[in-house]
């Protein structure tokens, strides 16, 4: 029983963890990963998105007519997106400040609507709650491991911007490699990023 | 029919729901948020002018917006304006506070999309400490007065000049200084060349004054980008002609070249009287 | 008025949507692969945006801002975006059955481009006018298209390149996307708003 449980969840975070394997919801992962502190809050809004989402989908699945699913889907979520828009704005003004339009845009992230499309749409509500978890859990990872990278090497320093909570890595005399900070260094790290995970997925034939 | 008539309900209903849930989260977040906006924008103020009481605020067509800034007995303590400057990727939205003096007390970048790295350091305390103590009556030439950052030219020039003009227009506008006039009657006729920066290199003008009244101003040479200078020239001299003095409006989406040209004609308006009374000795 | 020629070169070159602003990452690494889906997909985009930026401006200046229910604009947003592409797909597929085959395919997966509910957020955040908005969606979709054909271009050309085993297919894709980013950044500064 736990069994089906643990499948659930290790889905999402190993096996189709959403980012590296099925390349999907990747504008929020490019734009926010200047910097570790934004990346972090990025993929807990998004993940308390997933998981309420899945939820109220997953215990209202029977009321849902079939053809107007989807709609009906879409406004759960961009409810919840709304909510979390909210929050942020009241109680963390500095983190809603730097992630700015990629917080409405979790509506459109096509994680949260492929698992309510593909999972909580037709499965019990626990299962469902595990799946979400899963999810946003590998999307957080796939956020942090980004944004460490781009932060490091990009502005030398750990939970930047803010100068409080700052770590300069390599004291003052680093020159940043400003380009991973920049648009094109998003890319090119995320692509070598994918290269590194195809590579070891293969080595220890996770498939 | 009916099945559409049960599908319409249905989303009916789950958007009523919706809109009636976010009502509620507004109902609650709302109020917080108007008191953080309030309370972080008096604290800004009361970094600057510690004895605030009260501040009354004008917003001009511009977007720009300053506050007239009043101690608990009434007197003026100072203007802070909440300035837009379009920067090198965007617009730079900044606070300039002045005191009654014409003296700069501070100012904090609000917002801005200039390049990560590069141009934000508009940001930095040791690139907006320089502006401290300096007056609306200080030149503030780029480079000059206040260091131009190397590789951000651009957003560092940008915000030099929005200051310059900003604590000029607090200082007319706010503060009762009179704008000094530059007086045209007294140059002699003639025709005469001035130079003076503008934003990317120097700018040399001819000037023609018969009678006290400037005739003819032609750019002779220039450097600037010819799309931003098109949106000064021939505007500027035409302003300059028409309304017969130098102090024209120069907000034209081309600040830099258009200040480059009245600063030039300034120059070449200033040699001509000194010249001038060189000759009469 | 004199802003609209600004905003087609800024949301095209400057700022463009995908390159520069990480907008529409999706489909730009899904359907590239073929310069024939590629031009597709880019029309539909193109056709879609600039319809759901007029519809969501109205909506929003017309009965949001009037009842002050401006907090709803994201659902109220997905929801118009959704219905109409809807819309466009029933009405295309009777009136136009040639238009409906090359859009057609395209058009379900444009409701979740978050490409096109930026548009509709950004147009209303930065006050524009309708008419404004609506050649603010256009330049932006035309930008979109534009990275979107190049890739197609590049990418038709790599499948005959000789490309590490683990960096084929999206992994190269994106390290190609960098590059292109990095010859769009040639653009900044050239103009703003």
């Amino acid at each position: 029983m736990s069994n089906v449980y643990l499948q659930d969840f290790q889905r999402g975070l190993i096996r189709e963890i959403p980012i590296f394997r099925l390349l999907l919801g990747m504008c929020p992962v490019l734009a926010v990963t200047t910097y570790l502190t934004n990346g972090i809050g990025m993929g807990l809004a998004a993940t308390a998105v997933l998981i309420c989402s899945n939820l109220v989908i997953s215990a209202l699945r029977n009321y849902f007519p079939a053809q107007v699913r989807i709609p009906c889907f879409i406004v759960v979520i961009a409810t919840f997106v709304t909510m979390v828009d909210m929050m942020m704005e009241a109680f963390v003004p500095a983190l809603y400040e730097r992630l700015g339009i990629f917080i409405p845009l979790i509506v459109v992230n096509c994680i949260i609507l492929g698992r309510a499309e593909a999972f909580a749409g037709k499965r019990p509500v626990l299962r469902s709650l595990v799946d979400g978890l899963g999810n946003g859990l590998g999307f957080i990872v796939a956020l942090i491991v980004l944004a460490l990278v781009r932060e490091t090497i990009g502005a030398g320093t750990i939970l930047g911007p803010d100068p409080e909570t700052a770590i300069r890595l390599f004291g003052d005399n680093y020159q940043p490699m400003l380009i991973f900070a920049l648009p094109p260094g998003a890319f090119i790290a995320l692509g070598l990023l994918l290269g590194m995970v195809n590579y070891i997925y293969k080595r220890l034939n996770i498939k | 029919m009916r099945e559409i008539i049960r599908l319409a309900l249905t989303l009916f209903m789950i958007g009523l729901t919706s809109a009636a849930l976010l009502t509620g989260v507004n109902n609650w977040t709302g109020p917080i948020i108007e008191e953080r906006r309030k309370s972080d924008y008096l604290e800004t103020i009361a970094s600057y002018f510690p004895d605030v009481e009260s501040f009354e605020t004008k917003a001009e067509e511009n977007g720009d917006s300053f506050d007239l800034i009043y101690d608990s007995a009434g007197n003026l303590l100072g203007v802070m304006g909440t300035i837009l400057q379009g920067g090198y990727g965007g617009v730079i939205t900044y606070n300039l506070a002045v005191d009654t003096e014409g003296i700069i007390l501070g100012l904090r970048i609000i917002s801005h999309s200039e390049t990560p790295g590069i141009g934000d350091v508009i940001t930095r305390e040791s690139f907006l400490a320089q502006f401290i103590g300096k007056s609306h009556e200080d030149p503030l030439q780029p480079g000059e007065d206040v260091d131009l950052v190397s590789g951000a030219t651009e957003s560092t020039g940008s915000i030099i000049g929005s200051v310059r003009r900003s604590v000029g227009h607090i200082a007319t506008s706010y503060l009762d200084f009179q704008a000094e006039i530059f007086d045209i009657t007294v140059v002699p006729d003639g025709t005469f060349q001035g130079v003076a920066a503008g934003g990317q290199g120097d700018i040399v003008v001819e000037v023609v004054v018969e009678g006290g009244r400037l005739v003819e101003i032609k750019v002779l040479e220039q450097k600037e980008t010819p799309t931003m200078f098109v949106l000064s020239y021939p505007i500027i001299p035409e302003r300059m002609i028409a309304e017969q003095k130098l102090e024209v409006d120069v907000s034209t989406g081309a600040t830099a070249s258009a200040e480059g040209i009245v600063n030039a004609v300034r120059n070449a308006l200033e040699k001509a009287i000194e010249e001038g009374e060189g000759e009469q000795r | 008025m004199e802003n609209l020629l600004p905003i087609i070169f800024i949301y095209i070159l400057v700022d463009n949507f995908v390159l520069q602003q990480f907008l529409g990452i999706c489909p730009f690494i899904g359907v590239s692969r073929k310069m024939e889906t590629a031009t597709g997909m880019g029309m539909a985009v193109v056709f879609v945006m600039a319809m759901a930026t007029v519809a969501t401006w109205s909506l929003y200046t017309y009965v949001l801002v009037p009842f002050n229910l401006q907090y709803l604009e994201i659902v109220a947003f997905i929801l118009v975006i959704a219905a109409l592409v809807q819309l466009v797909e029933t009405f295309l597929r009777k009136i136009s059955p040639t238009l409906y085959q090359g859009l057609g395919i395209y058009l379900p997966l444009i409701t979740t481009n978050c490409a096109v509910l930026a548009v509709a957020l950004l147009a209303v955040r930065q006050e524009f006018t309708l008419l404004e908005s609506t050649v603010f969606a256009v330049a932006a979709a035309v930008g979109f298209s534009l990275a979107l054909l190049i890739m197609a271009g590049i990418r038709e050309r790599l499948e005959l390149a000789a490309v590490p085993k683990m960096l084929q297919g999206s992994a190269i894709t994106l390290i190609t996307a960098g590059i292109l980013s990095l010859a769009f950044m040639g653009f900044k500064g050239m103009m703003t708003l």
